[in-house]
């Protein structure tokens, strides 16, 4: 209920500058906004757009954690191969986007292939550090217990290494959800062929801002419902996580 | 002592400049039970380590005639996300020896608890079991019920030593608190500050049936033992 009461504040706030800034090509009223997303609403290639987006980002949600959590488990447990990747992954991550774009655009042109990359490399450094912290805080103490029982080293790293992990691949996997939407949509509005991102980008060719704002409100509303579905769907699995021992 | 479990010859240990161990010498015979009561930071816990091999850098020598090792942590160390069966069979996959351990532990029924579902009492149980299933030789106690009130704490040792009576396992126990050393030892070592050493080995002469905090020997005990500490630590 008090969301509800939120929104709508906003909403009248957002009627209210749009009345004294009386500028529709900076900030169109709510009305003119939501008509246009009701217009989206009518036509197929938003479906199609909005299915683009959506898969390109599971894909790269996929391919980070694929590759981020056990590059981030190794550097986790040794130093060396820490000290050995930390330089390269640091300046992977300080790239900009605009770098990886002209790069992309030289392999392999306008297409999906390029905002795919582009958001994986983003993301990547997060998925890498999180889970080599998340390995480098493991407790331990319960380390210490295992070997006075001389576990095998492979248990160890199974049941306590791996068993650690869990709620940093989850954090990770909160923390990208929530961006992979929007390095997506820039990737696809700079070098894609389709997808939320192109939409956007013809409704500039056209000087059509109402629908640039209605595509916003889509890729918002995007980003914030898959981050409380992942939240959802992780409180039950990460309270046995949560709890101490 | 012909037969003993643990023999230790003027151990030594620092870390960096600072000296903990100073010249440590004991032995201790194989079902005999000792206790080591000393102030915070006189290197009891790092003793205990030593000889679990998880501190290897010290001097002296140190004879181990033991395969195989029990230790209780002053905190229980349970995996979180794992149940107490699952626990218990990280360190030694015999479900049987579980069971009974279980059962003479009363956790029976709570194999599929998670430790966070368990009073801090039931979790101190399953630490003891799991220090138990390898059916150890030598059992070491550091300061497991510090965080215990009373009746569990007499509870547990009235376990360990029923255990003990049938297993006769040899028990290290490390503590702070004269009732537990008098309950838990055949033997008591008092430490002196760090750097430490051993400043007197104290015979407790009390039959098993009086071993019992409400005995008048016991009592006694305690008392005598409570006047040489204090006579000592001044």
């Amino acid at each position: 209920m008090k969301i509800l009461f939120g929104i709508l504040i906003f909403l009248i706030a957002w009627q209210i500058f749009a009345a004294i800034l009386n500028v529709p090509l900076i900030l169109p009223s709510p009305y003119l906004t939501f008509k246009s997303l009701y217009n989206l609403a009518l036509q197929q290639e938003t479906y199609q757009a909005i299915f683009s987006t959506v898969w390109k980002s599971l894909l790269v949600l996929l391919m980070v954690i694929a590759i981020g959590t056990p590059v981030g488990f190794l550097m986790g447990i040794s130093e060396s191969v820490y000290q050995i990747f930390r330089p390269a992954i640091t300046v992977v991550q300080a790239v900009p986007v605009i770098s990886w774009l002209a790069l992309v655009i030289f392999v392999w042109g306008i297409g999906w292939k390029g905002p795919v990359v582009i958001s994986f490399l983003s993301l990547l450094p997060i998925s890498i550090f999180t889970t080599a912290a998340g390995v480098r805080s493991t407790d331990k103490s319960l380390i210490e217990m295992a070997r006075v029982y001389k576990v095998p080293q492979v248990k160890i790293i199974r049941t306590i290494y791996l068993g650690s992990l869990v709620p940093f691949v989850f954090s990770t996997v909160e923390v990208i959800i929530g961006d992979v939407w929007k390095v997506i949509v820039v990737s696809e509005y700079l070098c894609g062929s389709d997808g939320i991102g192109v939409l956007i980008s013809w409704a500039r060719q056209y000087v059509d801002v109402p629908r640039i704002y209605a595509l916003t409100i889509i890729a918002v509303t995007l980003g914030i419902a898959s981050e409380r579905l992942v939240k959802i769907a992780f409180k039950k699995v990460l309270e046995k996580w949560q709890m101490q021992s | 002592m012909a037969d003993a479990i643990l023999r230790v010859e003027n151990l030594k240990k620092n870390f960096g400049n600072l000296s903990v161990i100073d010249g440590w010498n004991l032995e201790i015979e194989r079902d005999e039970r000792i206790a080591m009561i000393g102030p915070s930071g006189c290197g009891k816990t790092t003793f205990l380590k030593i000889i679990a091999d998880l501190e290897k850098d010290f001097h002296g020598r140190i004879e181990k005639n033991f395969e195989r090792i029990g230790f209780v942590f002053q905190e229980p160390r349970l995996i979180p996300w794992i149940n107490v069966m699952e626990n218990l069979t990280f360190v030694f996959p015999d479900k049987d020896k579980i069971d009974f351990f279980l059962k003479a532990m009363r956790l029976e029924g709570f194999e599929d608890y998670l430790p966070s579902q368990l009073s801090g009492g039931m979790k101190q149980r399953v630490n003891l079991v799991r220090a138990l299933i390898a059916d150890p030789q030598l059992l070491i106690l550091d300061e497991p019920f510090s965080s215990l009130d009373m009746p569990v704490k007499f509870a547990i040792i009235e376990d360990i030593n029923k255990l003990r009576d049938q297993r006769k396992f040899a028990i290290i126990t490390v503590t702070h608190d004269v009732k537990e050393a008098i309950l838990l030892s055949d033997r008591i070592l008092i430490l002196s500050k760090r750097p430490s050493k051993i400043i007197q080995d104290i015979k407790i002469d009390l039959q098993q049936k009086e071993r019992d905090i409400s005995d008048t020997k016991f009592i006694q005990a305690e008392s005598e033992l409570m006047k040489r500490i204090f006579f000592l630590s001044r």
